[in-house]
């Protein structure tokens, strides 16, 4: 065991070291469901003194962006995705170990996954990245349920509450853990792939702030502020709708699906219609239409990794259309941003 | 009536300090009432403000960081907050200048203060700091710690008021608050906030109310929660725990695993019943089968011995057990299992191939017959093999379509050959959630064994 003092030893300033070749080892040791490996890449950096938020940013999390893009081009099935995303969650765990080490001199600060939120790994990512930075950290697993979530803020009292959300089917939830942070008072960071690419959609939900990795999220958190207000209600008309649209999520699955007729073979069309579902939640929830095309334009490189035509997309976009009629403003976001004809095959093709 | 002590005399204007307590030491309630009669409006929103902010959060020190930051700039430039240790008799000092400090004192050392008397009394006192000395002179009778004094003085202040927090007839502490030059504390600004004082009183006794039990609740948890899972070379492990009622973080259901070496035994198990009362009984299983395994590593005669015991112990209560005995191969490519199961669902193997099946083996629930024999039963695992030990919560989880049941655990088990124990655990757990989508359920444990560690 290393000593605690010894990375805190202010070493030579090495700048962005190289970690192509670590990387690529501990690529390999997801691909072959090796934990012993994994856990070896990332000791031997931080032996080497590599901070271990650089570790979880540079290799467990750059590794874990290639095990997504495998799933999506039907390179590996869900399940091997899953060995994988396990074998990193180990690694992750080693560097927490080593994180542990460090005193704490921040706060406290609990980190959750939202509800219907299964990828686990990028909040035990964040959680670690806190954990180095000094702050005495409280992680509950996947998919939280609000109740615990408020158990937990009033158990713990925490000075900061981080929550990760990539699904964009839990910014619903993600919504009600910020309701309950900053009504207790207490600041709220955000992030994961849910949120898109700039925090449009953070603010609009009511977070404290918003964070794009484990170094901005670390950074947030620095300067995060004591108390917040209680977030502002969100806009009726948006919320009644999607209410309306969660209340009959399943009778449109079931719709969709029966007409948009995609080869049972590939067993994608679920998450597909699922996902452009949830991008209209999100939509609505946070007035950002941008998620319906974005989530079309994923829809539309799935199929296009399986050899299915472009076409299947501008199919489903005018099935959502009609299946949309009672939803007005959903219906505008289909109307106004569904990629069609050139730009489907553009975005389908990276 | 309390007069200024000795020491601080010549900092503070008497003569002005009896007036203040003639004039202004109304009962609180008087107070907010008249503050709501003279001011609609501003005023009175800061009250409601203060209430539903602190309202908030049952969380003791969230609750004094509402107060610290919502009393500011309206109430005071500069504001802090003492909590009384009824025990020990410390002083808990919370803000200043930064509303998120936190200090210690001891009562002994403002003995015989304003602060002192505001503690004892619960009644307000109003200190005019005179300007031809030293500030922290003057607010020394108040302010209870250098740092905190030096911050105040800073401010060139001519008010100190200070707020005795009294709620269900007990005064928990004090709110210390300052204001600065040309901005005095006049009798609205007293009565306004002695109101926020009396609201805020309410909200910290409840929060205070809240932790001890918390606190209580958390002790007894902490030895009720799954243990973490030892590392067992050439065998990986994992486990998912979700009880019924989420937030309680423990439920009937529960694992353990222990041993050393090459000789290892798992347990999983239910306890009739929900919640605490059920949770209290695991743990009483879960050291009973500790203790019994010292002597017995047989898992059917260790389940006998327990039966035995608990039947004896407990005759109204039942439990249903798959206990299993693990000898890894020295070359970790292989492992010997011995099973038994007490009225418990047979574990679930998944061969590196992809075949599925529940082991067929039967016993006795324990707890409801005297002597009972279990049956064991052996298998072999073999490189990428995996075990999985779940409770009725997965099976009996009911969605829009039914019932969970084995046929869907067994169908997704088969896609998960060889992806390791954690893998597993973490996809069985997000089907079964996914197939409640948002009902209630019964507590679902999960543990996975799975030999030579993950393959691919």
């Amino acid at each position: 065991m290393t000593e605690p003092t010894a990375q805190t030893e202010p070493a030579e300033p090495t700048g962005p070291a190289d970690l192509s070749q670590p990387l690529a080892t501990f690529e390999a040791a997801l691909a072959a469901v090796d934990t012993s490996a994994a856990i070896g890449v990332v000791d031997d950096l931080l032996v080497a003194g590599v901070e271990p938020v650089v570790v979880l940013t540079d290799v467990v999390a750059a590794a874990q962006r290639n095990v997504g893009a495998r799933w999506q081009r039907g390179d590996w099935t869900v399940a091997a995705e899953h060995a994988a995303t396990a074998v990193a969650a180990a690694a992750t765990e080693a560097v927490a170990r080593h994180a542990r080490l460090t005193p704490v001199t921040r706060g406290k600060a609990l980190v959750a996954c939202a509800e219907r939120e299964w990828h686990a790994l990028p909040a035990m990512i964040i959680d670690c990245a806190l954990r180095a930075d000094g702050w005495d950290t409280t992680l509950l697993g996947a998919s939280t349920p609000p109740l615990r979530l408020g158990q937990y803020l009033q158990d713990l009292g925490p000075d900061a509450v981080a929550v990760s959300c990539s699904m964009l089917g839990a910014l619903p939830t993600t919504r009600r853990f910020i309701e309950a942070s900053t009504t207790a008072g207490i600041p709220i960071i955000v992030g994961g792939a849910a949120f898109g690419p700039d925090d449009r959609r953070a603010r609009a939900l009511g977070a404290t702030a918003w964070a794009a990795d484990a170094p901005s999220a670390v950074e947030a958190a620095r300067a995060l502020p004591a108390v917040v207000p209680a977030a502002a209600p969100l806009p009726d008309e948006a919320v009644a709708e999607q209410a309306a649209l969660e209340l009959s999520h399943r009778e449109l699955m079931v719709r969709l699906l029966a007409d948009w007729q995609l080869d049972p073979e590939l067993e994608i069309a679920e998450d597909a219609v699922q996902q452009l579902l949830h991008a209209v939640w999100a939509g609505l929830l946070t007035g950002d239409p941008r998620a319906v095309p974005q989530t079309a334009g994923w829809v539309a490189e799935i199929l296009r990794y399986r050899g299915e035509s472009p076409e299947k997309v501008t199919a489903l976009g005018e099935l959502l259309r009609t299946c949309l009629r009672d939803y007005p403003l959903a219906q505008s976001f289909i109307e106004d941003s569904w990629p069609t004809g050139d730009r489907v095959l553009r975005i389908g093709a990276d | 009536m309390p007069t200024a002590d000795g020491s601080n005399v010549e900092s503070l204007s008497p003569g002005d300090l009896r007036a203040e307590f003639e004039v202004d030491l109304q009962p609180s309630a008087s107070s907010s009432q008249s503050v709501g009669a003279r001011t609609r409006g501003p005023r009175a929103e800061i009250v409601e403000e203060i209430s539903l902010a602190m309202a908030g959060s049952l969380n003791l020190r969230r609750c004094v960081l509402q107060l610290l930051t919502a009393v500011r700039p309206e109430i005071a430039d500069w504001a802090m907050v003492v909590l009384t240790n009824p025990r020990t008799g410390a002083l808990s000092l919370y803000g200043g200048d930064d509303p998120a400090a936190t200090g210690k004192a001891s009562r002994r050392s403002v003995a015989s203060q304003a602060l002192d008397r505001i503690l004892t009394t619960g009644r307000t006192e109003l200190l005019h700091v005179s300007l031809d000395t030293a500030a922290a002179d003057g607010l020394a009778s108040m302010v209870a710690t250098k740092v905190l004094r030096e911050q105040a003085a800073r401010l060139r202040p001519v008010d100190v008021l200070g707020l005795g927090l009294t709620a269900r007839g007990v005064t928990l502490g004090a709110l210390v608050v300052v204001r600065g030059q040309g901005r005095g504390f006049s009798e609205d600004a007293v009565a306004l906030a002695e109101a926020v004082a009396s609201r805020a009183s309410l909200a910290l006794d409840s929060a205070r109310l809240y932790e001890q039990r918390s606190r209580v609740a958390a002790a007894l948890q902490a030895s009720l929660v799954p243990a973490a899972l030892p590392a067992v070379p050439g065998v990986d492990v994992a486990a998912r725990y979700r009880p019924a009622i989420e937030q309680l973080d423990i439920g009937g259901d529960f694992y353990d695993m222990f041993g050393a070496e090459d000789d290892w035994l798992a347990v999983l198990g239910d306890v009739c019943g929900k919640g605490v009362d059920a949770a209290v009984l695991t743990g009483r299983a879960r050291q009973s089968l500790r203790t019994a395994a010292h002597f017995e590593r047989r898992p059917g005669a260790l389940l006998s011995a327990f039966n035995t015991v608990f039947y004896e112990d407990t005759s109204d209560r039942f439990i249903t057990l798959v206990c299993v005995r693990l000898k890894p191969a020295p070359d970790g490519r292989s492992a010997d299992v011995e099973i038994a199961v007490a009225g418990h669902a047979g574990p679930v193997v998944v061969r590196a191939d992809g075949r599925a099946e529940q082991l067929e083996i039967e016993g006795t629930v324990a707890g409801v017959l005297p002597d009972v024999d279990y049956p064991a039963t052996t298998i072999r695992l073999e490189q990428g093999d995996a075990l999985l030990l779940f409770t009725d919560g997965v099976e009996e989880a009911r969605g829009e379509d039914g019932f969970y049941g084995l046929d869907r655990l067994l169908a997704l088990l088969s896609e998960y050959a060889g992806a390791g124990a954690d893998a597993i655990c973490g996809a069985v757990e997000q089907d079964v959630v996914e197939h409640l989508d948002g009902r209630s359920h019964d507590d679902i444990a999960l543990l996975a064994i799975s030999c030579g560690g993950p393959t691919g």
